[in-house]
């Protein structure tokens, strides 16, 4: 059984509580979606928990493995991966090389020449099989985007994290990247995703967790906890309120 | 990025190995003994450029701390060699060892600290140079002021004369130093390096372990480096503070580098050899006075002109760099460049050939944007 599951976890910038106390368990097989307003600490929930920053409170555990204390190249071997909200590509080599780098590393390294070869396969699984061998400069928002996806696999993940990876796209590119992302599941590898599209929410997730402000709101079906009167107060604010929201 | 394979390094140690004969057929050549003293300047440069670049350029972490390994390696055989009497090869070991240990010191501390990037670190490893400066100063035991003679120690017989004998130190040397920086280009070493340039942090979330590597590469730069130093003792003669601990062979090394390209091994090897070359050429030609400077105002302006360095430009244009050295030699051996060495003419060789590499495109980027501009005036006349 590889649960995730975190207790107590806070983080602080300066003053700023970005997360404070949070709960919650991500079960293996399942798509989460988290979700909530801009601020409420999503993505610093999943810069925390893939060892990005190193939480100020709080204890992790993905199965047997304790995370909490773990360096970040560590936790990747446990098959935790995550992409990111902005892209960040290695900027000085072609889209393969990205690619080709996480398989050297993790769990079961393999050898440049080899990675190489693996890496391809990602490439083509993202549509980008094209680019292979272009210079990162020559690739546009949704490419780098789907470079994040075929990066992120490429550590092979048994838990992916994925940080905004639709939100820029047409709305026919989002219908493609919501059939990718189920193969990816249906692959076998669990994810957590975070998204601003209700709509892609409500369609991948099979469970959804409300943040705001740093704190869990709301946990559960997503149709249910998108009803929820304090989400809907956290997403659209009171009437009262709205000037604060 | 581009990939070397083990043939390359194949390659190499047969190249080196020629080179080793060099010393032997130098009279049956008719080669001046100075060939081979000039052959040694190459080879220090090339080790020095080459360790410098396999943790600096791979990494990206600026590094002023050439001129500590060196250092340590110098003083190395200036207080085991010649005040201790310990036998001269085993002190080039120690001071590849002594420089690898202040690598560590420096790692250790610097990289344990994650704020400790970009400017602080290159700043930490300048300082690492001035406290070693000091320190040899105020010790007797290590130079106390005085300088070190190293010039009266004795050399081992079985290596042949003076300039046999450095020239062959130092092939092996570079020939150490550029294999290293071939081995780490190819190897995850090299990639988790990159990796690291582009991005630190998500190259450690993506599972290369940062901290190690980097200091893997420091302590193989800082090794290599003092090895380097103490063979280059020998060179030198006689050893003092200001002129070991000067920011000569830390600038140089950048440089080099940089002018070459950092991105590839063979960079700095090409950027040793341009400078070296031209820089021995201007001395002279009696402009001792003023080499450092026309040497310094060419390589800024080849620095802005090819940023991706000379020897990824000349890979992209392997005609023009060939037909810019062959017009090189002609107009060098038309202009008698022969007649006072063979160096003279490679020198017009290189120079025209780097020349050709350079110019054209800079004017081919500019006209770029130019036609864009035409292209628009037409549209709003239009």
């Amino acid at each position: 059984m590889a649960d995730l599951r975190f207790t107590g976890i806070g983080k602080r910038f300066g003053g700023v509580r970005a997360l404070d106390g949070v709960d919650g368990h991500v079960d293996e097989g399942e798509i989460l979606g988290l979700v909530g307003p801009n601020g409420s600490g999503k993505s610093t929930l999943i810069n925390v928990l893939s060892g990005h920053y190193a939480a100020d409170d709080g204890s992790i555990t993905y199965g047997e493995a304790n995370l909490t204390d773990l360096p970040p190249h560590r936790i990747i071997e446990t098959g935790l991966a995550r992409t990111y909200q902005i892209p960040r590509p290695f900027s000085t080599m072609t889209a393969l090389e990205n690619v080709s780098v996480p398989f050297m590393f993790g769990a079961n390294p393999l050898s440049p020449q080899t990675a190489r070869e693996s890496a391809m396969e990602w490439l083509a699984f993202t549509g980008l099989d094209s680019l292979a061998n272009e210079p990162i400069d020559s690739l546009n928002l949704h490419q780098l985007k789907y470079l994040e996806l075929a990066r992120a696999l490429a550590a092979r993940p048994k838990l992916l994290f994925l940080d905004e990876v639709l939100s820029g796209l047409n709305p026919t590119e989002i219908t493609a990247s919501i059939e990718m992302v189920r193969r990816i599941h249906s692959s076998g590898i669990t994810i957590v995703i975070v998204e601003h599209l209700v709509r892609v929410v409500t369609e991948l997730a099979s469970r959804i967790m409300v943040l705001d402000r740093g704190k869990v709101i709301a946990d559960g079906d997503p149709t249910l906890v998108m009803q929820d009167d304090a989400v809907v107060t956290a997403y659209l604010g009171k009437r009262s309120k709205r000037a604060e929201g | 990025m581009t990939t070397t394979n083990r043939n390359t390094s194949l390659i190499t140690l047969a190249f080196a190995l020629v080179l080793w004969f060099m010393p032997s057929v130098r009279e049956t050549l008719d080669f001046p003994v100075f060939f081979l003293l000039f052959g040694y300047s190459l080879f220090f440069w090339i080790a020095q450029a080459s360790s410098w670049n396999t943790f600096t350029g791979f990494s990206g972490y600026f590094s002023f701390g050439q001129g500590a390994f060196f250092g340590a390696g110098v003083y190395s055989v200036a207080v085991l060699a010649v005040k201790r009497d310990w036998p001269l090869l085993f002190t080039f070991l120690v001071g590849g060892l002594v420089a690898a240990v202040i690598g560590l010191i420096i790692g250790v501390v610097v990289f344990r600290l994650r704020k400790l990037r970009g400017e602080i670190f290159a700043l930490m490893t300048l300082a690492v140079a001035f406290v070693m400066a000091s320190v040899a100063r105020v010790s007797p035991a290590i130079d106390g002021g005085q300088g070190v003679p190293v010039n009266t120690v004795e050399l081992p017989e079985f290596l042949g004369d003076f300039p046999t004998m450095i020239f062959r130190l130092g092939l092996i040397v570079a020939t150490f130093a550029v294999i290293t920086a071939q081995s780490v280009q190819r190897s995850r070493l090299g990639w988790g390096l990159f990796s690291i340039r582009d991005d630190e942090d998500v190259a450690e979330t993506l599972g290369v372990p940062t901290f190690r590597f980097k200091i893997t590469a420091l302590l193989l730069t800082a090794f290599i480096a003092g090895i380097s130093g103490a063979i280059h003792s020998l060179q030198i003669g006689y050893v003092t503070i200001e002129d070991v601990f000067s920011i000569r062979v830390p600038l140089f090394v950048i440089l080099m580098s940089i002018l070459g390209g950092t991105k590839h091994w063979m960079g700095p090897v090409v950027g040793a050899v341009v400078v070296v070359t031209l820089n021995d050429r201007l001395n002279r030609a009696g402009f001792q006075e003023i080499s450092d400077l026309i040497t310094g105002g060419l390589l800024i302006l080849m620095i802005v002109a090819v940023k991706e360095g000379l020897y990824l430009r000349m890979r992209a244009r392997p005609l023009r760099t060939a037909v810019g050295f062959t017009a090189g030699l002609v107009i060098g051996f038309a202009l008698g460049a022969l007649d006072e060495s063979l160096i003279t003419l490679v020198a017009y060789g290189l120079g025209i050939a780097v020349l050709a590499v350079m110019l054209p495109l800079s004017w081919f980027a500019r006209s770029e944007p130019a036609v864009t501009d035409d292209v628009e005036e037409v549209a709003s006349h239009g």
